[in-house]
């Protein structure tokens, strides 16, 4: 398959380890991964996170190869997430990606984890140079591509709107990810718990309504009515501050991306508002919202097709890597 | 308030839409024989309608308290009509003018000169104890007559250092957003301008926590 661009992409930011391989003109050809689960309502250890990364990370990166048909030899480039996240978990992604780049003499690919849920969304839905809501336990940003990185136009002053939910949960003794599960209590209750509505410019701030949202647990307010409460008002604020980009921008598409986009009333609601501006609305697809090998894999691609890799010696990992700070050279016919 | 008999204002005042914004529906029409602006805060259908109803209410009051009490602060912005908390309408003035957005955007514009009277105009709200809350480029007018500030809907009371900075990370923002190339001169000349009318210390310390604030953003920190 000589002529087509093959690259492995391994995932391990979180609580995900996921290892997925793509080519050029096919795709996505595989695109496997293990979920580390915190006990009944604990959040994620970094350090026992990243012990599961370590256990299954061979198998997973073997089953991913596998399922592709693809032999080692025949791969261009590894691709790793080099962060931001979780330290003790980017760096088993971070080893696994230099050994092998190591032992196969394959260039290493550094992906900014954000921006793979971009471009991954991007190639998933057909949208070209979207407004983006991007919305996940890490991230709670609106950001829209210009002269080759990607600008940030509003974001969380403070808690994202995956901890928001996380947190919430957790406070009742889910485990995270507790989004489906607020989710489905949510869908139970239609009686609205006023709470506070936090929109300072283009930006909101999720910690005044987590704390009025877990006393109202604590009074003994039925959790699915703090759940509908906390879900109508902090969606709300985040369509609103969406809204005011896009009419801002005047970009004629919106696509929401990150483990939050699965969450249908947002979505919906989302709907709602990219109608009225007469905007193409993308949601990236079920299975992909989440992390995934694929959104490194898939952007590890294109950073390769344009001369990006790095030496192994400095192959390694960033905590803190705002995605406003990578340039995006594979974007700048856009 | 008790209903209305009889046409509103939206029906008599011949209006036509201009701008679809994210919170209201802006329309150009007549006030008396005088060109006004409309603003409606129509209800959104995203919302919960109890919670859309009481966020308009409040924002319309406030938005008309604020919009007048800026005057009073020797800010350029919008004179005050007619308010209604029933439609969630406010009618003031028309300014007439390009925006700072496309104002900036636009070949051979005095950028320096205008920056530093956006600034001038933003250091007498803050003195003034007025936090705007959504200055982007896009909510002040340039016309002969000098720099005017719209769109109150977001302003609230406040004489904190941190909700002025929230100000002045908005226009950062708004600025490195979508000014790119020219972000660091503009804001260099609003600067000199706010500074100007609040004060060398006073500026400073909204600066350093305009830095702090920005530390703080999510993955922001030094490695």
């Amino acid at each position: 398959m000589k002529g087509d661009l093959c690259i492995l992409g391994i995932e391990s930011t979180a609580h995900t380890f996921s290892a997925s391989v793509v080519t050029e003109t096919k795709g996505l050809l595989s695109d496997v991964r293990d979920v580390y689960l915190p006990p009944e309502g604990r959040g994620i250890h970094p350090t026992e996170a990243s012990n599961h990364h370590a256990a299954v990370a061979a198998r997973v990166i073997g089953e991913a190869l596998e399922a592709a048909g693809v032999a080692t030899s025949e791969l261009d480039g590894v691709a790793y997430a080099m962060g931001p996240g979780l330290g003790p978990c980017l760096r088993v992604g971070a080893v696994s990606a230099r050994t092998m780049a190591l032992a196969l003499s394959k260039p290493l690919i550094p992906v900014n984890h954000a921006i793979g849920h971009i471009e991954l969304g991007c190639m998933l839905t057909g949208a070209k140079s979207p407004l983006v809501l991007l919305i996940s336990g890490g991230h709670t940003m609106v950001v829209s591509c210009s002269s080759v990185m990607w600008r940030v136009l509003g974001e969380t002053l403070d808690l994202t709107l995956g901890q928001l939910l996380d947190q919430l949960g957790r406070h009742v003794g889910y485990s995270s990810p507790c989004g489906r599960r607020i989710e489905e209590d949510a869908s139970k209750s239609h009686r609205y718990l006023p709470l506070p509505y936090t929109v300072k410019g283009n930006d909101v701030s999720f910690s005044g309504l987590l704390t009025a949202a877990k006393r109202m647990v604590d009074a003994g307010e039925p959790f699915e009515d703090v759940c509908f409460s906390v879900q109508e008002t902090a969606f709300a604020t985040t369509v609103e501050v969406t809204e005011r980009a896009l009419a801002f921008t005047g970009n004629g598409e919106l696509m929401v991306v990150g483990g939050v986009a699965a969450n249908k009333r947002l979505s919906q609601m989302l709907g709602i508002m990219a109608e009225r501006h007469s905007a193409e609305f993308h949601v990236v697809p079920l299975r992909y919202s989440g992390d995934c090998g694929a959104q490194i894999a898939w952007t590890g691609l294109l950073e390769f097709r344009s001369g990006v890799s790095v030496p192994v010696e400095r192959g390694g990992i960033r905590q803190s890597w705002r995605l406003d700070t990578v340039q995006l050279p594979w974007r700048s016919g856009a | 308030m008790e209903a209305r008999h009889g046409p509103t204002p939206l029906e008599v005042g011949r209006l036509k839409l201009v701008y679809r914004g994210a919170e209201a529906d802006i329309y150009s029409g007549d006030w008396s024989g005088e060109p006004a602006v409309f603003k409606f805060r129509k209800p959104l259908p995203y919302r919960l309608p109890e919670l859309d109803a009481e966020i308009r209410g409040q924002r319309t009051v406030r938005e008309a308290q604020l919009l007048h009490e800026s005057r009073s602060a020797g800010v350029m912005s919008p004179s005050l009509y007619y308010v209604s908390t029933i439609e969630s309408l406010i009618v003031m003035a028309e300014v007439s003018g390009p925006r700072l957005k496309s104002f900036l955007e636009s070949p051979g514009a005095d950028t320096e000169g205008v920056s530093a009277e956006f600034g001038t105009a933003v250091g007498r709200l803050h003195s003034a104890g007025i936090m705007h809350g959504d200055l982007t480029t896009s909510n002040a007018i340039v016309n002969e007559r000098g720099i005017h500030l719209i769109d109150f809907g977001l302003a609230v009371r406040s004489v904190k250092v941190e909700d002025h900075a929230v100000d002045l990370r908005l226009i950062k923002e708004t600025l490195v957003g979508a000014h790119h190339d020219i972000s660091a001169e503009v804001m260099k000349s609003f600067l000199e301008g706010y500074a100007g009318v609040v004060g060398d210390d006073r500026s400073r310390r909204v600066c350093r926590k305009l830095a702090e604030i920005e530390r703080r953003g999510r993955y922001a920190r030094v490695e």
